[in-house]
């Protein structure tokens, strides 16, 4: 391999007669001025003058080939392999055209691959196209992983990639980008699974319901399970909002969620909600205030703290008398019923009979919290329960920085999938403001965010542009494209390359590293619960259905179709399971149609029997 | 234009048109039966050609001219003769030579017309292909020598050392041939011309234009004055491109005649031009691309006569 052609400082192409090159592999150029300099590949060609592409030119066909190459001279060995070199720290001046170029030990460019090793960092997967370090790599490095190509697990055969963790401290938030199906969802569950494994604090908002971490990968040989460092938890059942903590912000954005909230309506809330209420005491004050106005005048409630029958009814009355003098004018009593209603369904929802003590204490221990709801619930809890969460880390840190007491909370992780619902570009919406937030200041407090998103362009700016690593799988999409090229370092080759990554396969552009990497991310331990396809699973459904019927009748065979209301009642006798006569014949008949049993016509009518063997 | 050359046409077609209308198998005949039998050559064997590289492999002669610089005399050229072995691991021979008429003493080519000049770039041409296969015959002894070219012109151009190649040759029992991708010559025509089939001298590529079929070939026995005794000529349909090939072997190797010619139909693909593929490889290697020629310039020469003799002036625009 040589140095050849017009070379800058920055880029040499590189030529070779029998090694082919390969796109981010490293390669070291022995400048003899200016000693060995490190560089990664960043186009590839291969050539022969005598094969031209240009169809105008004569093409050479195979016998002369053959014929030639019994002459002795072999027209394919005169390929020749072209890289276009980029060099990773500038060179002084231009390198020596005629430099020889050599694949590079391990040792050579270890810093420019590994910040971090397996116990102190997160294994995510493997840095592509350096096999040939591969061998004389420290073997703390190898057998760490395993990859998925082609539908079937490979080990190790290159340098991993080890994201330090640490490095998070400086460069806080990571994106997750990429198209559906190209990797994104299974990536970012390598992610987590990583962080399990170090027992960081981390909330994951799971609208899908698919970060469940409890069924292991059955193509895996080993044995990893993260029972213990994970927990799922469901907006409603295991965890709600404290009434009694909302701010009157907090609640709009509830009720908003539930469903649209007027002008009037907010103003209901400004006017009737008081710090510190709780869901009794505020539902009360409204429901006085109705009562009061369907009476309709302070008269007609003088009426009825006069005719009072007991002491009780009279106080009552009278607090509502005060109620309609001071909120009647101000709060219509549509808008209060509207309110009342909605805070009704989110009670109903069960979300104002639980709290966020679950999600704190999983996380006092360092475990990941898996939040489960559908989307609209979770982008309001999320707004409470991360601005909770966040406030709570802040007073700690600033109590500690003042040196006054206060209760210890962690640093912890959040993480979603589908972020731009949760911050959109644009518009707003309840959790933006608490993510732009974290995204701004979160370094300072030790609050770390992991956004996942298959619309970058989607996503909030402020927030995008916070993102100091940036994990991008396949893109199709152009204006997507055109974000990750204006938010990200990578260079035109490589988001050129972005439409044909193979899924799993990613770049990495990170702060840390100072480099895009390209890699693939390793098999992950686990699987998700909605891997199976759904049409394996209909096919199995009907199977189990078809067999278990097959078992409830073989004994009851042979039949005759005169006899189906005898077998149906008979069959309600012994399982309990209800068929009326054309239904028995419907299943009958499908499962002469699956081969279970066989059907023949006698002159007294159909007889099913069983298939003897 | 459109008028012009739709008239051009017509012409072309009024004057040349019982040439055009001949019938295929009429101008066969014809030359059958006042030329020469019409051959069909059949592709060598594989074996056949692990034999010629077992005698030594085929040598493509090659030569390649470019020139910088401006108007006469204030030029340069480059000139590079290659012979390159099909056997790997046999070193090409190169011969470079340069001329500028700017060192002819008296001016005398440069003033007199530039008929001579050319002349004179021609005749280094083909010395130095001719210096190159002798060299290359002495030193390499290959089965085959092929030259890019009719033998016709270096008997014209440079005799004596066309006789020391051809004796070299005969002497070492190489084969020598030239490969003609456009034949100049008009023996069919001639030959239609005297027995009054037409009333105009045609030459036998236009004649022999889509003519013959793939492989077929005839042997032209010639009389013509320069050639006799020195060379017999194939002319033969290559590939499937209608154009015709010449191909000259020395009188004394005539007997191994149909044998060259099948080689060169073996090496021709199908769909090309009709050239041999080594010659094709050979010319892509022997030329001196601009590039390298200033490159050349640049280094060795002082930038004072480079800048004053051989830079264009419109080259600064």
């Amino acid at each position: 391999m040589k140095v050849v052609g017009i070379t800058t400082q920055q880029e040499v192409f590189i030529g070779s007669k029998d090694r082919n090159f390969r796109i981010n592999e490293f390669l070291i150029v022995e400048d003899i001025n200016q000693g060995d300099i490190l560089g990664e590949v960043i186009e590839a060609h291969t050539f022969n003058r005598y094969i031209p592409l240009d169809t105008g030119r004569d093409f050479v066909d195979d016998s002369v080939l053959e014929s030639l190459k019994a002459l002795g001279y072999a027209i394919d060995e005169e390929t020749i392999y072209i890289s276009k070199v980029r060099f990773l720290n500038e060179a002084n001046y231009p390198v020596e055209t005629g430099s020889s170029v050599r694949i590079p030990k391990f040792s050579e460019v270890k810093d420019f691959m590994l910040k971090s090793d397996d116990e102190n960092g997160l294994t995510l997967g493997v840095i592509r196209n350096t096999n040939d370090m591969y061998e004389d790599m420290d073997t703390e490095y190898k057998d760490l992983v395993y990859t998925f190509e082609d539908g079937s697990l490979i080990e190790q055969r290159e340098v991993p990639y080890i994201m330090d963790i640490r490095s998070m401290h400086q460069y806080p938030h990571i994106g997750v980008f990429g198209g559906s199906g190209s990797g994104k969802s299974f990536g970012l569950r390598v992610v987590l699974e990583e962080i399990m494994k170090h027992n960081v604090p981390t909330i994951i908002l799971d609208p899908h319901f698919e970060m469940d971490f409890s069924a292991k990968a059955s193509y895996l040989p080993d044995e990893i399970s993260y029972e213990n460092k994970f927990v799922c938890l469901q907006v409603g059942k295991q965890v709600g909002v404290k009434f009694e903590d909302l701010a009157s912000q907090d609640l709009k954005n509830l009720l908003d969620a539930s469903s649209h909230l007027t002008d009037s309506m907010n103003n209901v809330i400004d006017v009737l909600f008081r710090n510190r209420d709780s869901l009794y005491s505020f539902q009360n004050r409204m429901n006085d205030l109705t009562e009061s106005q369907e009476l309709g005048s302070v008269d007609k409630i003088l009426d009825r703290i006069n005719s009072a029958s007991n002491d009780e009814e009279r106080k009552a009355w009278q607090r509502k008398k005060e109620v309609f003098e001071k909120y009647d004018k101000t709060c219509s009593y549509n808008s209060v019923k509207g309110i009342m209603w909605r805070l009704k369904r989110l009670e109903n929802d069960g979300v104002f009979s639980k709290d966020i003590k679950a999600i704190e204490d999983n996380m006092q221990v360092g475990r990941l919290v898996v939040i489960q709801g559908n989307t609209r619930l979770l982008q309001v809890f999320s707004t409470y329960l991360l601005n909770n969460l966040y406030h709570k880390r802040r007073s700690y840190k600033d109590a500690l920085y003042n040196k006054t007491a206060s209760e210890y909370f962690p640093p912890f992780i959040v993480v979603t999938d589908e972020a731009h619902n949760f911050a959109p570009k644009g518009y707003d919406s309840p959790a933006k403001s608490i993510l732009k937030e974290i995204s701004q200041e979160g370094r300072k407090y030790g609050t770390f965010l992991i956004l996942a998103t298959q619309r970058p362009t989607l996503l909030d700016e402020t927030i995008t542009a916070q993102l100091n690593s940036k994990f991008i799988f396949r893109t199709v999409r152009a204006s997507d494209i055109q974000t990750i090229k204006e938010e990200t370092d990578l260079t035109s080759e490589e988001t050129n390359r972005l439409p044909y990554l193979r899924t799993g396969d990613v770049f990495i552009s990170s702060a840390s590293m100072g480099r895009t990497i390209y890699g693939r991310i390793r098999a992950a331990h686990t699987e998700s619960p909605h891997t199976e396809n759904p049409f394996d699973e209909l096919k199995k459904k009907s199977q189990e259905k078809n067999i278990n019927f097959f078992e409830i009748i073989k004994d009851k065979l042979p039949v005759m179709s005169t006899d189906m209301i005898n077998l149906a009642m008979e069959i309600e006798r012994e399982e309990e399971i209800r068929f009326t006569v054309e239904n028995l014949e419907m299943k009958l008949s499908e499962m002469v149609e699956k081969g279970y049993i066989k059907k023949e016509e006698n002159f007294l009518g159909q007889k099913y029997s069983l298939i003897e063997e | 234009m459109e008028n012009k050359l739709k008239k051009f046409n017509d012409e072309v077609k009024k004057s040349y048109g019982n040439i055009l209308n001949l019938e295929k198998n009429n101008l066969k005949n014809f030359i059958a039966s006042n030329i020469g039998p019409i051959y069909k050559s059949s592709k060598p064997s594989k074996e056949a050609y692990l034999n010629y590289e077992k005698l030594g492999g085929i040598i493509g002669v090659d030569g390649s001219v470019n020139r910088k610089g401006g108007a006469s005399p204030h030029y340069v050229d480059f000139f590079r003769a290659l012979a390159k072995s099909t056997k790997k691991q046999v070193e090409d021979r190169i011969i470079n030579e340069i001329y500028s008429p700017i060192l002819d003493k008296d001016m005398k080519l440069v003033l007199e017309d530039d008929g001579e000049l050319e002349n004179k770039r021609n005749q280094i041409l083909s010395k130095i292909e001719v210096e190159v296969a002798i060299d290359a015959a002495k030193e390499l002894k290959p089965f085959l020598i092929m030259m890019d070219g009719t033998f016709i012109r270096y008997i014209i151009d440079c005799k004596s050392t066309w006789e020391e190649l051809r004796d070299v040759c005969e002497r070492e029992k190489i084969l020598l041939i030239g490969v003609i991708e456009d034949i100049k010559t008009h023996i069919i025509g001639s030959k239609l011309l005297e027995m009054g089939y037409t009333d105009r001298l045609s030459y036998d590529r236009e004649l022999l234009f889509g003519r013959l079929d793939v492989g077929e070939y005839i042997v032209i026995e010639d009389s013509d004055k320069t050639r006799a005794g020195q060379l017999t000529s194939a002319l033969m349909r290559s590939s499937n491109n209608p154009n015709i090939i010449g191909i000259d072997i020395i009188d004394t190797q005539r007997g191994r005649l149909s044998e060259m010619v099948d080689l060169i139909f073996g090496l021709t693909p199908e769909n090309s031009r009709g050239v041999p593929i080594w010659l094709d490889i050979v010319d892509s290697e022997v030329k001196i691309s601009h590039n390298t020629m200033e490159a050349y310039l640049e280094s060795y020469l002082d930038s004072e006569i480079y800048e004053r003799y051989f830079v264009e002036t419109r080259s600064k625009r």
